[in-house]
């Protein structure tokens, strides 16, 4: 190995682990007290930038855990899942995973969903404006790229009401409302969640397959016998789920 | 573009949406605009009509002795190509290694060894972009042992070998002088004077162990000094001032980007 190497792999040991700080002070022209104390500086700005934007890319989970937690479960989601990309935009994809895991959480079980959704959002918020024209339902209407679909066991859509900065209303889930399929989606910049029927759900999820519109149309109805095309395609045009290729092109 | 920006924040997105306000240009962290698409890089678009654009990289961590992936700098030329910047930038560190990302801008040891990687990665960069970029001079809190080249001798070294520009950032080479005794003014009269292209400004807090470069307060009076001192060695130079934690209103870096804009009509009047 390169003196480089070396010296930024002792560097790096020290930032991961506090043990291994005491060995790599000797790198340094600092006394080893003033070296500790200045690689702790390093190891909280590390810590510091990674939480802010975990923080940033799952602001739900944050406030569902508050502030002081949330910085704790942090630093323990960094040891365990360390940023691979200079873009911090891009850290945190296995939050879900690790809070299904982590022992401090368990009394709250919809956590892990709420991460799943809120990862869902926080990529389609950087993703592109153009309507994506390539999922050609019939001529001129296109499903948009811009929406996912998730089912979960809890209420996601109200979990994600309640916890917009911009709602008034009364601050209260019914945990036991079921089931739900829930739509993440972007009309225009802002993302949005909210629920689908069973039907609704069976449609776009076949749609977006590749299915035919009579292939899909039939699997939304077994799952909802109901389901009215007509009124979901209304809504969805409303939610910028499908567009109209020849408009935006 | 030789006048006084600020960086641009999303907390200030609708301050300058709503009108146009008294900056001579802004800088932005390019990888806060990698996205496809998305409000971030919307409001940028807008922005880039009114203002002059620094793109100004948080993120390669140019001088890491890992090997590059090079997905990031495909990433960034995406921007630079959407925005054509009028400044493109990045930091004299490292930040990566050993599977993994420390999303930080680590110091470097001043070695022959780690000056030539430098100039090989910022020649690549350069390369890769079809253009000049800058180099800044970050904050340090430790200085290595085997560093045996002087700060100033080393940007000066890179710039000439690699042909890139310096971003001097003159709080953190007041910072460095408080935590590993180095001496500004030596520093900078080690870089050429045309090489230096832009000037960042900013604030610190002086913590019990160390003065730390948190981009949190209004710019100490001794780097108003120190900014002075080098107007007057590199004369009119874009001047950004950066703030990034516990960001106040719009209006209080207007006013420090005026009291910059004062002390480079007085340099250059002298």
């Amino acid at each position: 190995m390169s003196e480089l190497a070396a010296l930024q792999q002792a560097f790096g040991a020290a930032i991961a682990s506090i043990d291994k700080a005491a060995e790599t002070a000797a790198i340094f022209r600092a006394g080893p007290d003033a070296a500790l104390a200045r690689l702790a500086v390093y190891r909280g700005n590390v810590v510091g930038a990674c939480s802010k934007a975990l923080a940033g890319a799952y602001p739900i989970v944050a406030k569902i855990v508050g502030e002081s937690f949330f910085e704790g479960l942090a630093r323990e989601y960094l040891r365990r899942f360390p940023s691979a990309s200079g873009d911090l935009n891009e850290f945190g994809a296995s939050l879900a995973q690790f809070v299904a895991n982590f022992p401090h959480t368990r009394d709250l079980p919809y956590l892990p969903d709420v991460a799943r959704m809120e990862w869902l959002a926080h990529r389609m918020y950087y993703a592109s404006d153009e309507a994506e024209a390539g999922l050609r339902l019939a001529p001129g209407i296109h499903l948009n790229s811009r929406f996912a679909l998730l089912t979960s066991p809890w209420p996601l859509a109200r979990i994600w009401e309640v916890h917009q900065d911009d709602y008034e209303g009364e601050f209260s889930v019914d945990f036991e409302a079921g089931p739900e399929c829930i739509l993440v989606y972007r009309p225009q910049f802002r993302v949005l969640a909210g629920t689908l029927s069973a039907g609704s759900y069976r449609f776009l999820e076949r749609a977006r397959a590749g299915a035919p519109v009579a292939t899909a149309l039939e699997a939304a109805l077994v799952a909802e016998p109901g389901f009215d095309l007509g009124a979901a395609l209304a809504a969805w045009v409303e939610a910028g789920v499908i567009v109209n290729a020849e408009e935006e092109k | 573009m030789n006048t006084v920006g600020v960086g641009l924040r999303a907390v200030h997105y609708e301050d300058f949406l709503a009108c146009k306000r008294d900056a001579g240009w802004l800088e932005v962290h390019s990888e806060n605009y990698f996205g496809a698409g998305g409000y971030d890089l919307h409001v940028l678009r807008r922005l880039r009509a009114d203002y002059p654009i620094s793109a100004h990289g948080v993120g390669l961590a140019l001088g890491s002795a890992a090997p590059e992936t090079g997905a990031h700098v495909a990433k960034l030329k995406r921007l630079v190509d959407a925005i054509e910047p009028a400044l493109v930038s990045e930091h004299l560190c490292w930040g990566r290694g050993f599977g993994r990302h420390f999303n930080d801008l680590l110091p470097l040891p001043y070695t022959q060894e780690a000056l030539a990687l430098m100039v090989a990665r910022v020649s690549a960069l350069q390369e890769a972009l079809g253009r000049r970029i800058l180099i800044e001079n970050v904050s340090s809190y430790l200085e290595y042992r085997a560093s045996d080249i002087p700060e100033g001798e080393f940007i000066a070294e890179l710039s000439r070998r690699s042909g890139c520009g310096v971003l001097l950032d003159v709080n953190n080479l007041y910072v460095n002088q408080l935590n590993n005794g180095s001496d500004a003014l030596a520093t900078m009269s080690a870089i050429a004077r045309e090489s230096v292209a832009e000037i960042h400004l900013a604030g610190h807090l002086v913590a019990p162990h160390c003065v730390v470069d948190t981009h949190g307060d209004r710019v100490a009076e001794p780097v108003w000094a120190l900014y002075n001192a080098a107007l007057k060695r590199f004369g009119m130079v874009a001047t950004l001032i950066e703030w990034d934690t516990d960001i106040p209103p719009l209006e209080v870096l207007l006013d420090e980007a005026r009291r910059a804009r004062a002390l480079q009509a007085e340099a250059c009047c002298v």
